[in-house]
């Protein structure tokens, strides 16, 4: 037993390492703080607001080093210790520093048979890196994720758990990471259905930037 | 569990029968055809709110009426489990005004092979409001959540910028419509993890904590969030409420399949030519969701098809025969309705690496709670990789087999049930396929595990 406490299976975290955000810059704004507060009122006690914070936190932040974390349990007065869990917890907040767009490619079920690898791939050789790595230039960081509920439109992948990009081909990642690297994000896209190709010209919706149907999905290169 | 329970087939009597009536001409009810209907103007021009404003307005609904019609529609829960919903409405405790109430309206559509909740929140947002609200006054609940999951974060500004009109109408809040009744809607957004769509979890997850599942019971009714009465129901099953009401549990009733009616949104993908999500009527033959869905790509054959989300057992192709989608059919065959994501595989398809990533899944998703499913659903993952990069043992499928008895119905929540089940049966029922992988024995196998079990 003794053993197995000095050697652990799984090295235990680092519990006080060194801030990765300058001290200075670990403020709430007003604004922000006010935002906190607004959704705290949504909820009988001030946890139930700890994962729309911890939101607001990543997207003003990039990632969640425990400096910010507990910056944002004390500013909603809860244990540092439970919104660590809660940030530990939930696979979309990001314990390291990521590239400024993270492309979650969906490989699970569905985007497995339909291709979802082929795709990972060829994002892997054209970006120079493995899952899970980010390139030198800090610009992208490619994920394998489990199923992001689009799977009609297989093989497909999510932009820095923002807008959803549908039926990929490697034609259509080579556009995707053009327009990002020119600082353009991908449109929601509005996947219109398959029954209202006759009735509604296959457009539900007049207000989307974006309309796809639904295609067939692509035969994999790993199949043959 | 026998063998032959799995291979029973239905009785078709030659001609396959589909429970769906006329369902080439079905009206779409929960996604109609009509453009922009995500916005309020449309809607309410569409005849939306007009169940809510029966029902508050109206002196004969009572809360409890709401419920029996309800009940008598005999509308079961969309989210994978098919519990009757207004079974579950009337297991809340009788109203106590100190005591607060919540509704959980489970959008954390994780499943694998499901979509179609994402699709009801983009064009029907209001609908959904309106069931929860429906649900809000048949329980007397002043307070409900719709939990979104982080990836859909697009649906979940969009939804909150309808919600907020729906708000400024009066529709929601204080004193909806002038008839003193007041609940809120509370979107609450998610940060994936597949296990907050069990609603325990989804419950701990809301109070902000670690979605651990809970101990049932006692059940959500009795002590749900921050220890309140509490109902959860999937989107789906929250957006039928104003249909029922609109139009009357009898209709509703008389929609599909008898034991299973109303209608239901299939998510098809797969090598299909035609994926998406369709409405049609319960009590669909597959073989007719097959052709709507335009047929198998590139004329290739069936192999298998997984008829609810990756939890539910595979089907072999000679299975679906006559068979319908609707929970008693489906059970026939040894599958489930689940969440009516389906999945169609062609003859290509490679049964052991579907199983390995599906095991994945599992894996990664499995939250640490409880030692079978944690160490469990690892084990799995690792030895069907193993077979899977051909170094595996025949052995190892029986082992396999015994590790799904070890997880199933010894853990806190269903997750290492659903963990194993698509494990067992596949392997059951494409054993061939997992031999052929497997090293060659040079001395018989299969006995040394179930010698022990026994």
């Amino acid at each position: 037993m003794a053993d197995f406490i000095k050697n652990p299976v799984v090295p235990l975290p680092d519990q006080d390492p060194e801030p990765q955000i300058p001290a200075e810059e670990l403020v709430f704004t007003d604004a922000e703080k006010q935002q906190i507060a607004h959704w705290v009122t949504r909820y009988p006690t001030a946890d139930g607001a700890v994962m729309r914070a911890l939101w607001l936190a990543q997207e003003k932040f990039g990632f969640l080093p425990p400096e910010v974390v507990r910056l944002t349990a004390e500013e909603l007065g809860i244990p540092y210790a439970q919104a660590y869990g809660v940030a530990t917890f939930y696979t979309q907040y990001y314990k390291k520093k990521m590239g400024r767009h993270v492309l979650d490619v969906c490989t699970c079920f569905s985007c497995q048979v339909c291709g979802g690898y082929d795709i990972l791939h060829y994002l892997e050789e054209k970006l120079g890196i493995h899952k899970g790595e980010s390139t030198d230039d800090g610009l992208f960081t490619i994920q394998e994720v489990e199923c992001l509920g689009a799977c009609g439109s297989a093989p497909m992948l999510q932009v820095t758990n923002g807008p959803f990009v549908h039926n990929l081909t490697p034609a259509k990642v080579d556009q995707l990471i053009e327009d990002l690297k020119q600082g353009k994000t991908p449109p929601f896209v509005s996947v219109t259905l398959p029954q209202d190709e006759a009735d509604l010209g296959g457009n539900r919706r007049s207000d989307a930037a974006a309309v796809e149907a639904y295609q067939t999905p692509p035969v994999s290169a790993t199949v043959e | 569990m026998t063998e032959s329970f799995y291979f029973t087939m239905e009785a078709t009597n030659g001609t396959p029968q589909t429970k769906a009536g006329d369902w080439s001409n079905y009206q779409r009810v929960l996604l109609p055809p009509i453009r922009d209907l995500h916005k309020l103007e449309v809607y309410e021009e569409n005849g939306g709110y007009k169940a809510l404003r029966e029902v508050l307005a109206n002196s004969d609904w009572e809360p409890s009426k709401v419920t029996d019609e309800v009940k008598a529609s005999g509308l079961k829960g969309r989210g994978g489990a098919g519990f009757p919903t207004g079974l579950k409405w009337s297991f809340m405790p009788p109203v106590d005004p100190d005591i607060p109430r919540f509704l959980c309206c489970n959008g954390d559509e994780s499943e694998p092979g499901t979509f179609k909740d994402r699709q009801l929140m983009e064009y029907n947002p209001h609908l959904i409001f309106e069931g929860c609200l429906i649900a809000n006054y048949a329980m007397s609940i002043k307070t409900c959540y719709i939990y979104v999951r982080g990836e859909f974060a697009d649906w979940i500004t969009h939804m909150e910028r309808e919600l907020a009109k729906a708000y400024d109408k009066g529709y929601v809040g204080e004193n909806i419509m002038g008839t003193g009744f007041s609940t809120d809607i509370v979107i609450h957004k998610g940060a994936g993890a597949y296990i907050c769509g069990e609603e325990t979890s989804l419950m701990e997850s809301l109070e902000g904590k670690r979605a651990y599942p809970r101990i049932k019971p006692p059940f959500p009714a009795q002590r749900g969030i921050w220890g309140y009465p509490t109902t959860i129901n999937n989107v789906e099953t929250l957006a039928c409420a104003p249909i029922i009401i609109n139009r009357g549990g009898k209709w509703y009733a008389g929609i599909g399949a008898e034991t299973h009616p109303g209608p239901v949104l299939y998510g098809i993908s797969g090598h299909v030519n035609k994926p998406g999500v369709y409405e049609y009527p319960t009590g669909m033959l597959i073989t007719d969701l097959l052709e709507v869905a335009g047929g198998m790509r590139g004329g290739k054959k069936l192999k298998a098809l997984v008829p609810g989300g990756c939890s539910v057992p595979v089907l072999r192709a000679e299975m679906i025969d006559g068979v319908t989608m609707d929970a008693d059919s489906l059970r026939t065959v040894g599958s489930m309705m689940g969440t009516g994501g389906m999945l169609f595989l062609d003859e290509d398809t490679d049964m052991v690496s579907f199983l390995r990533r599906v095991t994945h899944f599992y894996h990664h998703e499995s939250c640490g709670q409880c030692t079978p499913c944690r160490e469990g659903t690892g084990w799995l993952e690792n030895l069907v990789t193993r077979i899977d990069e051909g170094e595996g043992n025949l052995r190892d499928l029986d082992l396999l087999l015994d590790l799904c008895d070890q997880m199933e119905g010894r853990t806190v929540c269903a997750l290492a049930d659903a963990a194993a089940w698509p494990v067992r049966n596949t392997i059951n029922r494409f054993r061939d396929e997992f031999e052929a992988k497997c090293k060659p024995a040079v001395f018989a196998t299969g006995g040394e595990v179930e010698a022990v079990v026994d």
